[in-house]
């Protein structure tokens, strides 16, 4: 019975909407973008927009090479050289790739040089680091999350913290894990990672991107001071949303009785836009250039535009160990941690975060 | 006829005479009789028969038993009631301390807390160095060879793990590889005591470390072999471990 009820309710998901506006001086939305490290997928959508800008086309182009790296042996990302070279000078992020949060052991690098690692019960046993219980762990523990600090193990290279973790990366328990790599340097080196990891298999990628138009969208209307909607002038911050979600997933918005897929249909109060342009950019996506699209979507508005709003939306990594800073995140039934802006003419904005299950409440 | 009893004061141990202890005959009745009682103890047995000292006592208790003996017997004769007379002496009342049988004390032993007040099994600090008890762990994997018969390279390891079952443990390189405790984990060094729920070893740096068996997996290496020890599986004394057997499981999980 216990069980029964357990498969079928629905996991919890938290959606948190806020409003402000990016004059405004405690406006949260550049440290949460640059908090949010494990960044999937990134999309962009201008109603009422033909072509995109020369200045919006240069940044989606280059936002920036990721790297691959296989079979990587967890001891070189504590080795003094890596430390110097890369963690201290600009940031750098890295993720195990292709390895499940719930289930194996997962490694994730944050820009402030702590390395996160999501170990199951037998890898910790063995690897003897100190560590804590992961929060959504049940009755019987599972899975185990351990911190090591690199700015403070680099600090003082020959204390016992030091030689204990190099002793059980190097000896104990040695764990190797292909590895997405991303580093935003602000000095001139160029592409020192891959000569970095030359010994093993570096490959340098590109984002993926795709761009389309969409002709006679139905958007809802949406009222910048209103986040829960008027009954018959707005939309809410939730409907809008889930009008998002089916524009990219390219459901028809019509109602159709006949129609299999979906029976979702737009929110009223709703416009027809002639045309509306979709990008979508894919890849392991560094925070810095997700605050440079921002602020470029804003600087949409310094001329006139027909469109009344345009919406930024990131996704993050699925398999990520945190969320937002250094909040644990974990899978249950869709490990989804999300945020979306929506950026008003008059520089107001909303943004709506959404976490999944095993998630803290988003900052 | 049996002789008749004589009461007699005592064993004889007061046959040697005190020196100094002549007392004159004078005074009433009892404190005579305590003079007569002192001079008789003054005199031995053969010279007191020779001089006629007698105790009143002994007058007395002769007088009754003849008159007894005439009454009883009114057909005999004093003379023939005289020669029947064995003049045994019987002890009436004897009174021996009883020898307490020597019951069989079983040594209880001693306590636990007795025994950690001896210090019994404390190794002292200057004993705590690593250096002395290499010689004990060549010696174990000594007795570890010939216990398996010689460990040639293609020997069984099930026959090494039935007998490490058995065996003794003590002067083996031990070292823990999985524990619940991350701070256990890598702990390496000669096993000087096993008790029923630890480990003390002594580890290279010199310093003497207990690990609880519970939760830990030990690794003991001899000659090549490896062998795996779920501490929990293992929490009795090792003179009780020689007798146990044990069964097989699937997978322990820590």
């Amino acid at each position: 019975m216990a069980t029964l009820r357990r498969l079928r309710e629905v996991p919890r998901h938290l959606l948190v909407c806020e409003k402000s506006n990016f004059g405004h001086d405690k406006s949260r939305h550049r440290h949460l973008v640059e908090t949010h490290y494990h960044n999937y997928r990134v999309s962009f959508l201008i109603p009422e927009c033909g072509i995109l800008s020369k200045e919006l086309k240069n940044l989606v182009m280059e936002t920036g090479p990721y790297y691959f790296v296989k079979n990587l042996p967890l001891h070189e990302l504590i080795t003094q050289e890596f430390i110097n070279t890369f963690v201290k000078k600009g940031s750098c992020y890295a993720l195990t790739h292709n390895t499940n949060i719930d289930e194996d052991n997962t490694v994730a690098l944050l820009p402030n040089g702590k390395l996160i690692l999501s170990l199951d019960k037998d890898t910790y046993e063995e690897t003897g680091l100190q560590g804590r219980p992961s929060q959504y762990s049940g009755r019987k523990v599972m899975k185990f999350i351990v911190s090591i600090d690199l700015m403070d193990l680099s600090f003082n290279p020959n204390s016992k913290k030091c030689e204990r973790v190099s002793w059980s990366f190097k000896e104990k328990k040695p764990l190797k894990f292909d590895f997405l790599l991303a580093w935003h340097h602000t000095g001139a080196e160029e592409s020192t990672m891959m000569s970095y990891f030359s010994n093993y298999r570096i490959q340098e990628l590109q984002p993926k991107i795709a761009l389309s138009t969409v002709t006679e969208l139905q958007c809802p209307v949406l009222r910048s001071g209103a986040l829960r909607g008027e009954p018959e002038a707005a939309c809410s911050a939730p409907e809008l949303l889930d009008w998002l979600g089916a524009v990219f997933s390219r459901a028809d918005l019509t109602n159709e009785p006949h129609s299999f897929v979906s029976t979702y249909c737009c929110p009223q109060p709703s416009t027809v836009v002639a045309r509306a342009y979709l990008c979508t950019i894919t890849g392991f996506i560094l925070p810095e250039k997700i605050c440079l699209l921002l602020e470029q979507l804003c600087h949409y508005f310094d001329e006139p535009k027909l469109a009344p709003w345009v919406t930024l939306s990131v996704q993050g990594f699925a398999d990520s160990p945190v969320s937002w800073r250094e909040n644990e995140h974990g899978f249950r039934k869709g490990g989804e941690h999300l945020y979306n802006f929506v950026i008003f003419n008059n520089q107001d904005y909303w943004l709506q975060m959404a976490v999944g299950a095993n998630d803290d409440c988003p900052p | 006829m049996k002789g008749a009893g004589v009461r007699i004061p005592g064993p004889g141990s007061r046959c040697a005479p005190t020196p100094g202890m002549t007392a004159t005959p004078e005074g009433r009745s009892g404190a005579e009789r305590h003079e007569t009682r002192a001079t008789y103890r003054a005199f031995s047995q053969k010279e007191a028969k020779e001089l006629e000292v007698q105790l009143p006592g002994a007058q007395q208790a002769e007088a009754f038993v003849r008159a007894f003996l005439k009454r009883s017997m009114p057909r005999m004769s004093q003379q023939a009631c005289e020669d029947q007379l064995q003049r045994k002496a019987v002890v009436l009342e004897y009174f021996t301390r009883r020898k307490r049988k020597e019951k069989r004390k079983r040594s209880k032993g001693l306590s636990a807390r007795q025994r950690r007040e001896l210090h019994l099994f404390d190794i002292t600090a200057e004993q705590q160095r690593y250096s002395l008890f290499l010689p004990l762990h060549e010696l174990w994997k000594q007795y570890i060879r010939d216990l398996c018969g010689g460990l040639k390279p293609d020997t069984q390891p099930q026959m090494i793990q039935a007998k490490l079952l058995k065996a003794d443990l003590h002067g083996a390189l031990i070292s823990v590889t999985k524990s619940k405790c991350p701070s256990y984990v890598g702990v390496t060094g000669i096993l000087l005591q096993e008790t029923k729920h630890l480990f003390k070893i002594i580890t290279k740096e010199d310093r003497l470390k207990v690990i609880p068996k519970l939760n830990c997996v030990f690794t003991v290496e001899i000659d090549g072999f490896i062998s795996y020890i779920y501490g929990s599986k293992f929490q009795l004394r090792s003179s009780e471990r020689s007798a146990k057997k044990f069964k097989a499981k699937g997978t322990v999980d820590l």
